[in-house]
Order: C-alpha cells, then sequence, then structure tokens
C-alpha cells in the first residue's frame, strides 16, 4: 500500500491559485486574492470551533462521563450550533466596574487573532486542485510558535483590565503556565529541525515523506513520531501546557478561580475568548500534525490530503477532551517544578541526542 | 514577497472577523442597565477594594531565567537550520556539535546553581508564611 506522496502537490499557494483564477492583476490584486484566500482559510476555522464548541465538547464530554447531552435541536442535536451563535451574540454585554477599557476591550481581539494568524504557514494539505496552505516563508515554523505566544500577552490583558481578584490571579498564573513551558515547547520543536535542516514548514512535512521500513508489505512513512517518539511525548505534554488545556489548565481553573481571566466577560467578548482558546486548540493540533504526524499525508492520493489534515486535528482535540475528562488538575507549584526540573531538562537531552543521531547517521 | 501579503491578509481577517462579531452583538444585544449590575464578582460577596494592587508574583525568579533560556533558544535557533545542512556538505560532527555542547553546557551550569538556591521553586510569601505560622502559635 502506498502511502500519499506529496510529490504531486501543485507549486502555487492558495492565495496564488485565487489571484490566478480571478485574474486579478498586480500587487493590489495579488492582495485582493490573498484576503479572499485568508477568509475562506478563517471560515474553515471558524467551521471547526463552531462545530467543537457548542456541540462536540459536549457530546464528548457526555460521553465520557456517561450521560446524554444536547440531543434536543435538530438531527444528533446538531443545530445546537446556530442557536448557541445566536444566544451568545444576543447577550447583555456587562462592562464591570474600574474595567481598564482599552485593554478590557482588546483583549477578547488579540487573543482570536494570534490563534488564526498561527494559520498562515501551515501546510493544511490539497483538496482536489486547491492547495490549503496560505505562506511558506523560509521562518514559517518559527512563525507558528511566535503568533501562538502572543495568546498569553491577552490573557495577561483581560485579567489585569477587568479589575477582578479571580481574573488578576488566572493572568498571573497563564504567565507562569507559558514561562514553564514555552522553551521545553521550542527546544522539541528544534529537534524536528535537526532533522529538516529547513524552518520551511512545507519542507518539514516533505522530509516525514519517505518510507521509514516496511512491515508485512504496510509502508510506515517517517513521520518524525515515529522516528523520534520521546520528542512527540514531550511536545505534546508541552502543547497541552501551552493552550492551557487540563491537566494544565490553571489559568482557567474553574473550580479555584470562577474562570481566571474569563470571569468578568459576556456577550460577544466571552463568545470571542471561546473562539480563541477552541482556535488555540486547533493550532496546537496543527503544529502536531505538521511537525510530528506527517502534515496531511495519509494513505489515498494526495489530492484528499486535507481530509487527513482535518482527521488529525480531531483527533488531538479528541485527545485534550479526553484529557480533561481523565486527568486532574496539577497545582501551580507543581506546574512550575514540571516544567522547569522535567520538561526543561529532559527536551534538552532531547535536543543532544537528537543531534548526536543525526550525525551518526549522515557521517 | 507575495508570503507577506498573505500573512497581512490573514491579519486583517484574523482581527476583522472578531471586529464583524462584535459589531453584530452590538446590534442584537439588549441594555439594562441596573444597580449593582456592573459589581465585579467576588463570590456573591460586596467586593472588597481593587485588583489594581500591589501583588506578590510568586515566580519572579522563574522569569528571570526565562529570560535568559529564550535568549538561548532563540541563538539556538540558527545553529539547527544549519546543523543538517552542513553535515551534509562534509563538514566533521565533532566541529558541529561541541560548541553547541559548550554554549548549552554554561547554560545547564547556571540552571543547576539557580535550582541548588531554590530559584525554580513556587516562592512562598514571607508575609504569608509569617501570618500563618503567629496564627498557629498558642
Amino acid at each position: 500500500m502506498a502511502v500519499g506522496l506529496l510529490d504531486a502537490a501543485p507549486a502555487q499557494l492558495f492565495p496564488e491559485q485565487v489571484t490566478n483564477a480571478l485574474g486579478l492583476p498586480g500587487v493590489v490584486g495579488e492582495f485582493v486574492g490573498a484576503l479572499i484566500a485568508a477568509f475562506l482559510v478563517g471560515n474553515v476555522m471558524l467551521a471547526f470551533t463552531g462545530v467543537a464548541g457548542p456541540w462536540a465538547k459536549r457530546k464528548i464530554t457526555a460521553a465520557f462521563t456517561d450521560r446524554i447531552a444536547v440531543d434536543r435541536i435538530g438531527p444528533f442535536g446538531l443545530l445546537i450550533i446556530p442557536a448557541a451563535a445566536v444566544q451568545l451574540l444576543a447577550k447583555e454585554l456587562i462592562i464591570p466596574e474600574g474595567a481598564d477599557r482599552p485593554s478590557y476591550d482588546l483583549a477578547p481581539l488579540v487573543l482570536p487573532a494570534s490563534a488564526m494568524l498561527g494559520f498562515a504557514v501551515i501546510p493544511m494539505g490539497q483538496l482536489g486542485p486547491v492547495n490549503l496552505q496560505l505562506a511558506d516563508p523560509e521562518v514559517g515554523f518559527a512563525l507558528t510558535f511566535a503568533f501562538a505566544s502572543i495568546a498569553s500577552v491577552s490573557l495577561v490583558m483581560a485579567g489585569y483590565a477587568s479589575n477582578n481578584k479571580y481574573s488578576l490571579l488566572g493572568g498571573l498564573r497563564a504567565v507562569a503556565q507559558n514561562l514553564a513551558y514555552e522553551i521545553p515547547l521550542i527546544v522539541t520543536a528544534m529537534s524536528v529541525v535537526v532533522f529538516t535542516g529547513s524552518l520551511r514548514t512545507s519542507e518539514i512535512v516533505a522530509a516525514q515523506q519517505e518510507a521509514l521500513f516496511t512491515v508485512a508489505g504496510v509502508t510506515i512513512p517517517s513521520w518524525f513520531a515515529i522516528v523520534n517518539p520521546f520528542a512527540f511525548g514531550l511536545f505534546l505534554v508541552a502543547n497541552l501546557a501551552e493552550i492551557g488545556r487540563n491537566p494544565f489548565d490553571i489559568p482557567e481553573a474553574p473550580t479555584e478561580i470562577v474562570a481566571g481571566y474569563q470571569t468578568e466577560y459576556s456577550s460577544a467578548y466571552f463568545v470571542l475568548f471561546y473562539l480563541g482558546e477552541f482556535l488555540h486548540i486547533f493550532l496546537g493540533g496543527a503544529i502536531l500534525a505538521m511537525a510530528f504526524l506527517g502534515g496531511a499525508s495519509g494513505p489515498g492520493p494526495a489530492s484528499i490530503g486535507f481530509v487527513w489534515f482535518v482527521v488529525k486535528v480531531w483527533a488531538f482535540f479528541l485527545f485534550t477532551q479526553w484529557c480533561r475528562s481523565a486527568l486532574p488538575r496539577v497545582r501551580i507549584d507543581q506546574l512550575i517544578e514540571i516544567g522547569w526540573k522535567g520538561m526543561l531538562v529532559l527536551s534538552f537531552a532531547n535536543l543532544i541526542l537528537t543531534a548526536v543521531l543525526v550525525g551518526v547517521i549522515a557521517s | 514577497m507575495s508570503d507577506w501579503i498573505a500573512i497581512g491578509a490573514l491579519a486583517v481577517v484574523g482581527i476583522g472577523i472578531p471586529l464583524g462579531m462584535m459589531g453584530v452583538s452590538a446590534l442584537l444585544r439588549p441594555s439594562v442597565p441596573e444597580q449593582g449590575k456592573r459589581t465585579i464578582y467576588e463570590s456573591g460577596e460586596v467586593p472588597t477594594g481593587s485588583a489594581h494592587i500591589r501583588f506578590n508574583i510568586q515566580y519572579y525568579m522563574v522569569a528571570l531565567l526565562f529570560l535568559v533560556f529564550d535568549i538561548e533558544t532563540v541563538l539556538l535557533f540558527p545553529w539547527v537550520v544549519i546543523y543538517r545542512p552542513a553535515l551534509n556538505a562534509g563538514v566533521p560532527m565533532a566541529r558541529l556539535l561541541l560548541p553547541m555542547l559548550a554554549f548549552v553546557g554554561i547554560l545547564t551550569v547556571g540552571l543547576v546553581w539557580a535550582w541548588r538556591n531554590g530559584a525554580v521553586e513556587w516562592m512562598s510569601s514571607p508575609r504569608a508564611m509569617r501570618r500563618k505560622t503567629e496564627r498557629n502559635q498558642p
């Protein structure tokens, strides 16, 4: 069985394809084409969060806890999605007394925007002739992490501007968490770059397409999760902490500090935080799929790559929900110890080991 | 060049969609001001004081360490990127690996020092500790 190789991938990226298809001339045409492409990709992401937030999350939690959830409106309760959207947007906006206004209003903008920007360089695979990748700059891989980590700025802004003690604690906890896990995350990601020798995201995916070995007629691709499972495990844990999911959801910790930085937010502002968080889960899944799970590759032709990408991203989402149902939350002092005494040391050990192994293999 | 145009376009969309949602919500939502509605939430109690206070963040030593390691990761990135191509170009492995090991080694010594001095731990506030111990005295 052949593993779907991306060698037939068109050289053109999605914005270029749109620009050429519409025949838009010049730099302005390029920008308009890019806007249309970005709008389409942005709406795919919105659709993901729309399905995940009001529907899939409840269904999954209900399945884990042996209950029934959202089955009143529509088939499988699916119409809860538009209903929840209208309901949440039509809520009254209550701004707390003494809120720090510009910051209070900007924080819900920053979180979803940072998550969406992270998707700019993710190769989402092909869907028919369409190559779903917006940009492929040389620094792509580092750029996703740079965009994703803007999120913690938003959490601090929200936490401080709300004038609420729980929010303040939540914001400060978000900082502590990011301080502890950003470095292990990026150092582990570096061990992938040691293999590829490039930060270009399309090359990172392409490097994982070669066959590693063949077992009973099935070709195992050289996905980095298979080549270096240790790094994969480290990255998975650091990723959970980075996006603030259980067991590392201490910035929200509903049973300790109400909802942390979200406590004082309502209406559209709350929706945007919720949206931003789900976008970050999907961005985390997308980075994981890109760096360790062979991006959009899978059995079948390259033109259905996007389907495999969606499967991988949703598998990661399911994993976060599994953790949410199964794992207790760590304490903040434990979090700092796990981050600085465990993950940091392990991630550097992993980087050096990987470098030595690559050196031995290459020479 | 078109890469950065695309990223700029996505930034416009990424800010435009949330702004659009805020706009739609502003058209839809009611505004019913009531006494005490805007009070900040404090478990149903009347809130005491503001949250804009001087607050002991108990991880400032960790934050200092973070700066050091953050710069280290930034400096490591170019090394990581050229490592494989340089190996393929025939540069001996020791010449590539040893300088990086020395660089990481220096920081490891720093981390060990910080670890032994208890910097990578949750700092307990001296005032809170005193209050707790005084309370326990007979």
